[in-house]
């Protein structure tokens, strides 16, 4: 079963709740133990106080007995003191012993007994000395020849042994309680140890499936991460090729499509040459002969035929120009960058430079910011890039206002920014995406141009780690943002191997 | 050394029918009027070049186009730089292409010259010229 985390947070609590109730239980165990054990003191002190208590009751008794016995001996009334003493203590005494055993939850029914004993015994002392003091000696002494005294002090002693046993008894019973409580405690402290301990090697043990859940987890995270770069890698991989193989087709494309054109442009020119002779014999014909020439003849080789000749002529060698173009961009991608320290500064420079002519041709200003970035990147894909920004910008200039062309540029944490803006005619909107693919121009097509530079500025800024964009409003201006990376990303090394 | 028998053939490997159709009027115009043996693929251009019954110590000059149906041109170039009697013999490289790897790489076979497509053909014919007369090369006049 896997654990969850709640599962987790969730059976901790119980664990420790069970442990915390079992330390509780303990906990109270031992005071109610104490308290237990105090009691016991208390009651075994108050026990010996009922024998003590017994004790003193059987002694005054036996006292007041001494004193009868001296007396009847003698006749001297001193020998009575123990006597009196008795019948002055024994009214507190006894109900003080009674009120004991009934604290300590003794038998008063052996207290109430004692008490008639007591109350017999002392009749009979009283009864005898009564008749000593009037003189008859013998009739007390018959009284206490008839046993009555022995008797009661007898069933005395044995109830005062009662009592003082069942006293005992009580402690033994207590103590054995006290006894048995202790073992129970001792037996629950230790299941409640067991029960720690138990919930402490739970805790433990689950602590440790979570972690092997925890790790199997992350070695599967792991895993998952490395089979993902893998396929990344595989994905770049098959990128790589997919854009080695629209290189060569393209190569190849424009390689085979140029055989047939060479072909159509020499045999134009062939015709061109053959139309010569043929043009000569005609303008003869005209001087010598008219009437042989027909009129349509003559328009064929002096007009229909050069004009078609014209036209084919102009189509074949644009479409030379266009199968160069795709050949130089397949070629520009094919080529390994060589990454250098460019300062744009001196690039943009350099083409202003170039430019100057044609700058001053227009009554343009060209005016660049400067401090303009340093990069590490391919400086002819630079200077491409550029140069043909800047040439687009002079060639499309507005000529009813003075142009003006600013560049300016800054640099982020990995790229460098860079704006080309002019006042120029502006690109419709519609435009702004289409002017970056081959061969699409925007506006009126009254300037030369193939279509190629801006398909070659993306081609190049986005080989560079960057990429370009169009900002612009017809009749206002244009700006051409390119961002690149400020080290650019290493090429990888273009195949030797001829793709013929 | 007899000139006549020294005339220089002029070997052209090209598969395309069209194109070796022009070079070779365009060489006539210029008035290179040498024998010109057409091969439209690699194999039977060596066959005839290094091939068991080639034509003992005749000087040669070959048109070489490089893309070949059967063949790169290179290989072709490479086997003529191989052959010891082939050796010397001028290799003029006509292609439709002007990669910079392939011309460096045709000149580092040893081609002479290396012409691109559409052909300039004053400058075609002057190479010609050139290469044939470094051969000690006489023009055979078109009997008239």
């Amino acid at each position: 079963m896997p654990i969850t985390k709640t599962m987790l947070g969730q059976l901790s609590l119980l664990l420790m709740t069970i442990g915390f109730a079992a330390l509780l239980a303990t906990g109270a165990g031992l005071v109610w133990l104490i308290e237990n054990s105090r009691s016991f003191a208390t009651g075994v002190s108050a026990t010996e106080e009922v024998r003590l208590a017994a004790s003193r009751v059987l002694s005054l008794l036996q006292d007041a007995e001494t004193g009868q016995r001296g007396y009847l001996l003698t006749q001297n009334s001193a020998y009575l003191q123990p006597y009196h003493d008795a019948i002055e203590g024994l009214p507190r005494e006894l109900p003080r012993l009674e009120r004991m055993v009934t604290a300590t939850g003794g038998d008063t029914g052996a207290i109430r007994r004692l008490h008639d004993l007591a109350g017999a015994k002392m009749d009979e002392l009283a009864e005898t000395l009564a008749r000593a003091e009037l003189g008859d000696l013998q009739g007390a002494l018959a009284v206490v020849r008839t046993d009555r005294g022995k008797v009661a002090m007898d069933a005395i002693r044995q109830s005062v042994a009662r009592i003082e046993a069942q006293s005992a008894q009580e402690v033994a019973a207590r103590s054995a309680a006290l006894n048995r409580n202790g073992r129970l405690l001792l037996i629950g402290a230790a299941a409640a140890f067991l029960l720690i301990l138990a919930v402490t090697i739970g805790a433990a043990l689950l602590a440790w499936r979570y972690t092997i859940v925890l790790e199997t987890a992350q070695a599967a995270i792991a895993a998952a991460n490395s089979s993902l770069e893998a396929r990344v890698a595989e994905r770049t991989a098959a990128l790589a090729a997919a854009n080695e193989e629209v290189q060569r087709f393209a190569y190849i494309v424009s390689h085979d499509l140029r055989s047939p054109l060479v072909n159509i442009m020499g045999f134009t020119a062939e015709l061109q040459a053959s139309i010569e002779p043929l043009a000569a014999l005609v303008a003869r014909l005209e001087g010598e002969a008219p009437a042989l020439l027909a009129s349509d003849a003559r328009l064929a080789v002096t007009e229909d035929i050069p004009e078609a000749l014209g036209f084919i002529r102009s189509s074949t060698q644009r479409m030379d120009r266009l199968i160069n173009a795709i050949l130089r961009l397949s070629r520009e991608g094919r080529r390994m960058l060589q990454p250098e320290q460019v300062a744009l500064d001196g690039v943009i420079g350099a083409i202003a430079g170039a430019l100057q002519h044609q700058l001053e041709a227009a009554g343009a200003r060209l005016e660049v910011a400067p401090g303009l970035p340093v990069l590490r990147t391919d400086r002819l894909a630079v200077e491409q890039i550029f140069g043909n920004l800047l040439d687009n910008a002079v060639k499309y200039l507005d000529p009813s206002r003075p142009g003006r062309i600013a560049v300016r540029g800054r640099r982020t944490a990995t790229h460098a920014v860079i704006e080309v803006e002019d006042n120029g005619r502006g690109i419709d909107p519609r435009d702004h995406g289409r002017i970056f693919e081959l061969f699409r121009r925007s506006g009126r097509q009254d300037r030369p141009g193939e279509g190629i530079g801006l398909a070659h500025v993306r081609a190049l800024a986005r080989r560079l780690g960057g990429d370009v964009e169009c900002r612009s409003a017809p009749g206002l201006g244009s700006t051409f943002r390119v961002t690149l990376a400020l080290t650019a990303p290493a090429s990888a090394p273009a195949s030797e191997d001829s793709p013929a | 050394m007899n000139a006549a028998a020294q005339a220089v053939t002029i070997v052209m490997v090209e598969d395309d029918e069209g194109h070796a159709r022009l070079i070779e009027k365009n060489l006539q115009r210029a008035g290179v009027f040498n024998e010109v043996r057409h091969f439209t693929d690699g194999t039977s251009a060596l066959e005839y070049l290094v091939g068991a019954g080639r034509p003992e110590q005749r000087p040669f000059l070959v048109l070489l186009d490089l893309n070949l149906p059967d063949m790169s041109g290179f290989d072709i170039l490479a086997r003529l730089k191989a052959d010891p009697q082939l050796r010397a013999a001028p290799v003029i490289v006509l292609t439709t292409t002007d990669d910079e790897r392939e011309i460096r790489r045709c000149y580092e076979l040893g081609c002479s010259v290396y012409i691109t497509k559409p052909v300039n053909y004053e400058t075609f014919a002057q190479a010609v010229r050139q290469l044939g007369l470094f051969l000690a090369v006489i023009q055979v006049p078109p009997t008239p």
